[in-house]
């Protein structure tokens, strides 16, 4: 079981999407509805497949028809958050060049938000929580946060979750005040949030542990050569040949 | 609590990886094989005559030189006969010599016009322009004609072998069915890229570009490939002989296609090709799904064309690289830029050298990219040759994203980099549509894009370098005091570090089976440290030296050189007469594998 396995097939994939995303079913453009509709499940229910909402910017790509401005945000949405996987770029690797001809009807809202996602893709790559935040909750956002984000269950809880995976690498004692900052969360809301962590705060100093993990325990270690028997067995037979 | 696996502690199993290639596998294509002119059969005069005779008329005929006529004909006739060996030797041999001597700025004869030398033989005048257009695009530039037809062609070809009554009964050599495929994906991709400078083109070409309709479109180039592969069954062919199963078995599992060698390669090149164009399209994750049944090791099928070896090497490196999973990027690299070194001696003369060398090339500068962003001692001597080949950008990138930098790293990613490509082509059908993209400034290249997302990736861990460098010197420190000595704020540095915990963190394969998307976060840094409230404690991990392969491969080359010397007569003063044909081969250099090496075919 590899630490990939669930981003490649996340167990809440349907069998149905299955067998989009590994067959040549994938390329089919008369598809693109259902993994649409995939795409707003894992928007209701706080899940994540990557590979199933590339498959939508496949078809994107081959068939610019299909282009839904809606979706592509929807899924850079999602992608922000499963840093530190690359997924984000991916993404962006897939969108190219943009039909010349706009739909007239309609505008585009995708170039006037791609800016601002990349640069909340960006603070967050960073680490640069705080600044995140900010840009977040700024005015020139307001678009993205009331039409977008806002439908995407769990956003901010799930921006927290990038948060985590940095900080229980990096640290093993962090000061509240600045996990506060890192998390936009105070007070209450805070202390609650790393109850459910499990992590313990001394109430005292206001110094929170992080528990132990493989990322946060370094210790020194000296590397020796270890020779495998098998690495020796060819000059071990031509020995025994020749003699 | 245990540890990452850390990289550098993984590399036993790697030294087995590097080494164990089959040499003499891998030179089957490379064997200097009889000159085609001891090959040629004889084609009796009269027959000559009658040819002549009836083509007469033709000046474009007459014009054709005889030794490439008898060339063609005796082309045809081991096509015919599915003779493998004579074939190998007209395709590598016979035909680039031709080419040099004959055609070496103009092209062949076209195919109508060589074609009663082959009793109109539809099926090999269509391998014949096969070549004749891998020719124009190789040495000449083709025309939109040339375009239009070579796709004409490849999907007659690919019609023939898909949709004949049954499995047809031609046979070809590894290396060609490999080139046929490459080579189709080649000129897609040079179509594409082709297509997308609308402002040279004249008004008929924007014409046929604009009626040009499924041409060289990503549906019609996937479908090829899709077909190949299911109609070989190849993906269950590899499933089965993973499982251990009989011959037998395999053969009832594939089918009538599968089971034959021609379909069974054409289906299995189609999947390396298949990890090309999804790489060319930008699809990273996609190329590694593809190639999910593939195994990459050095007994793999693929080994056995070496210009398909190193293709698969370099794409799925790149992927790595695109995933940010650099240490996988860097141990592909190594395996694959060992294996070419290793193999110098014996490709040189290879018609693919050049080829081969320029993706090596691009390979090194991609190592360097990798190393500079997530440095590793895994391979001293490939090291070496970056540092000789790419000095100055690699000292800099080295140094992290400073304004000095990102220019090194924007210079070697657009020269080792694929040649990304527009998935569709700009409205040709549509003039006013076409104005307008060719007023808009906001067209960029598709390999500016996958830069310009590469180089984010690469300033987001800007200041690894520099802390690095720092925390180097110390066990434990007060953060603020760092802050103080990088003239940073403290909570700027305190995020820095978090970046350079990341950084140190990869997913890799590295001790792992499994398909190549498969990985577990491995620790990439010999420098660790924690943050314990206000103090940054500071590790590091010292390897020891390596001395075991070193040793093992030159006690293992020791044993070879002796062994030939064993084998090889004493050098009697015996009167000058018939042991003198027995000692040539002698003076080559030892394969490793012993005596099976392709000279041998010099004699017979």
């Amino acid at each position: 079981m590899s630490s990939t396995s669930s981003w490649i097939t996340p167990a809440t994939r349907p069998d149905l999407i299955e067998n989009l995303v590994s067959g040549v079913d994938r390329y089919n453009p008369s598809n693109v509805s259902i993994l649409e509709d995939y795409l707003y499940h894992q928007i209701r229910s706080q899940e994540y497949d990557c590979l199933a909402n590339l498959a939508i910017l496949k078809l994107y790509q081959f068939n610019p028809a299909l282009y839904n401005p809606d979706v592509v945000i929807n899924i850079l949405i999602k992608a922000l958050t499963a840093l530190p996987l690359p997924d984000f770029n991916l993404c962006i690797a897939l969108l190219g060049e943009r039909p010349a001809t706009a739909n007239q009807d309609e505008p585009d809202p995708l170039p006037s938000l791609l800016p601002s996602l990349t640069l909340l893709h960006a603070s967050l790559q960073q680490c640069r929580f705080p600044a995140f935040w900010t840009l977040f909750k700024s005015e020139e956002l307001e678009n993205l946060r009331d039409n977008y984000t806002i439908e995407v269950v769990g956003f901010e809880d799930s921006v927290r979750s990038v948060v985590v995976r940095a900080v229980r690498a990096a640290f093993t004692k962090i000061g509240r005040d600045r996990l506060g900052t890192y998390l936009d969360l105070s007070g209450d809301a805070l202390n609650a949030y790393v109850s459910k962590l499990e992590w313990s705060i001394d109430q005292s100093t206001g110094i929170i542990s992080v528990p132990p993990n493989p990322d946060n325990q370094v210790e020194a270690t000296v590397v020796r050569e270890n020779i495998q028997l098998p690495q020796l067995s060819k000059i071990i037979a031509q020995t025994a040949l020749t003699v | 609590m245990s540890q990452r696996m850390a990289l550098w502690a993984a590399e036993a199993e790697m030294d087995e990886d590097l080494h164990e290639v089959d040499l003499s596998l891998a030179m089957g294509s490379y064997g200097q094989n009889g000159l085609y002119e001891d090959a040629q059969p004889r084609i009796d005069e009269a027959t000559m005559a009658s040819f002549q005779h009836q083509m007469a008329q033709q000046a474009a005929f007459a014009q054709i030189p005889d030794v490439v006529k008898r060339f063609i004909v005796h082309f045809h006739q081991a096509v015919l006969e599915n003779n493998l060996e004579q074939i190998t030797v007209a395709y590598e041999s016979g035909w680039n010599r031709l080419t040099e001597k004959y055609y070496a700025k103009t092209e062949w004869p076209e195919a109508e016009i060589i074609a009663p030398l082959v009793n109109d033989d539809q099926i090999f005048l269509i391998l014949y322009r096969e070549l004749y257009y891998r020719h124009v695009y190789s040495r000449l530039s083709p025309n939109i004609d040339d375009r239009f037809h070579s796709y004409e062609n490849s999907c007659e070809l690919f019609n023939y072998l898909l949709n004949s009554d049954g499995p047809v009964q031609l046979e070809l050599p590894d290396q060609w069915l490999w080139d046929i495929i490459d080579e189709f994906i080649y000129q897609f991709q040079s179509f594409c890229v082709w297509r997308s400078k609308v402002k040279n083109k004249s008004e008929e070409e924007l014409l046929m570009l604009a009626d040009g309709g499924q041409v060289w479109s990503c549906y019609s180039v996937l479908n090829v490939l899709y077909s190949l592969i299911q109609k070989s069954k190849i993906n269950e062919h590899i499933i089965a002989a993973k499982e251990g199963k009989s011959e037998e078995e395999i053969n009832e599992i594939v089918g009538e296609y599968g089971s034959r060698h021609l379909y069974k390669m054409l289906g299995y090149f189609s999947i390396i090709c298949l990890l090309r164009v999804h790489v060319l399209l930008g699809d990273f994750t996609l190329a590694l799904k593809v190639m999910e049944n593939v195994e990459l090791n050095q007994k793999a099928p693929l080994t056995r064309v070496t210009a398909c070896h190193v293709s698969t090497y370099y794409y799925v490196g790149f992927c790595y690289l695109a995933l940010r999973r650099y240490p996988d990027a860097i141990r592909t690299f190594v395996s694959i830029l060992n294996f070419i070194l290793s193999m110098k001696q014996y490709h040189t003369r290879s018609y693919q050298y050049d080829q081969i060398n320029k993706t090596a090339d691009r390979m090194y500068a991609l190592f360097a990219i990798c190393n500079a962003l997530s440095p590793s001692r895994l391979d001293d001597s490939i090291l070496n040759i970056v540092k000789e080949r790419y000095g100055e950008q690699f000292a800099k990138m080295s140094r992290g994203a400073t304004e000095e930098s990102i220019p090194a790293f924007e210079e070697l990613f657009l020269y080792a980099c694929p040649k990304f490509i527009a998935a569709n082509p700009p409205p040709f059908e549509d003039p006013d549509a076409l104005s307008a993209y060719l007023d808009a400034a906001t067209t960029i290249e598709p390999a500016q894009r996958h830069l310009n997302l590469f180089i984010s990736d690469v300033r987001a861990q800007a200041s690894v370098p520099t802390l690095r460098s720092f925390l180097k010197l110390y066990t434990s420190l007060d953060a603020k005091k760092l802050a103080n000595f990088l003239d940073a704020d403290e909570e700027d540095m305190v995020q820095q570090m978090m970046v350079m915990k990341l950084a140190s963190r990869s997913i890799s394969r590295v001790g792992q089976e499994g398909s190549l998307l498969d990985g577990e976060t491995i620790s990439t840094s010999d420098l660790d440290f924690v943050i314990d409230d206000n103090m940054v404690h500071i590790v590091e991990s010292t390897v020891g030296r390596r001395y075991a392969g070193w040793f093992i491969r030159n006690t293992e080359h020791a044993q070879r050189v002796f062994n030939v010397i064993r084998k090889s007569p004493l050098p009697v003063a015996k009167p000058p007469a018939p042991t003198a044909h027995v000692t040539p081969p002698q003076n080559a250099p030892p394969a490793k594998s012993g005596p099976k090496v392709s000279w041998a075919k010099v004699s017979a």
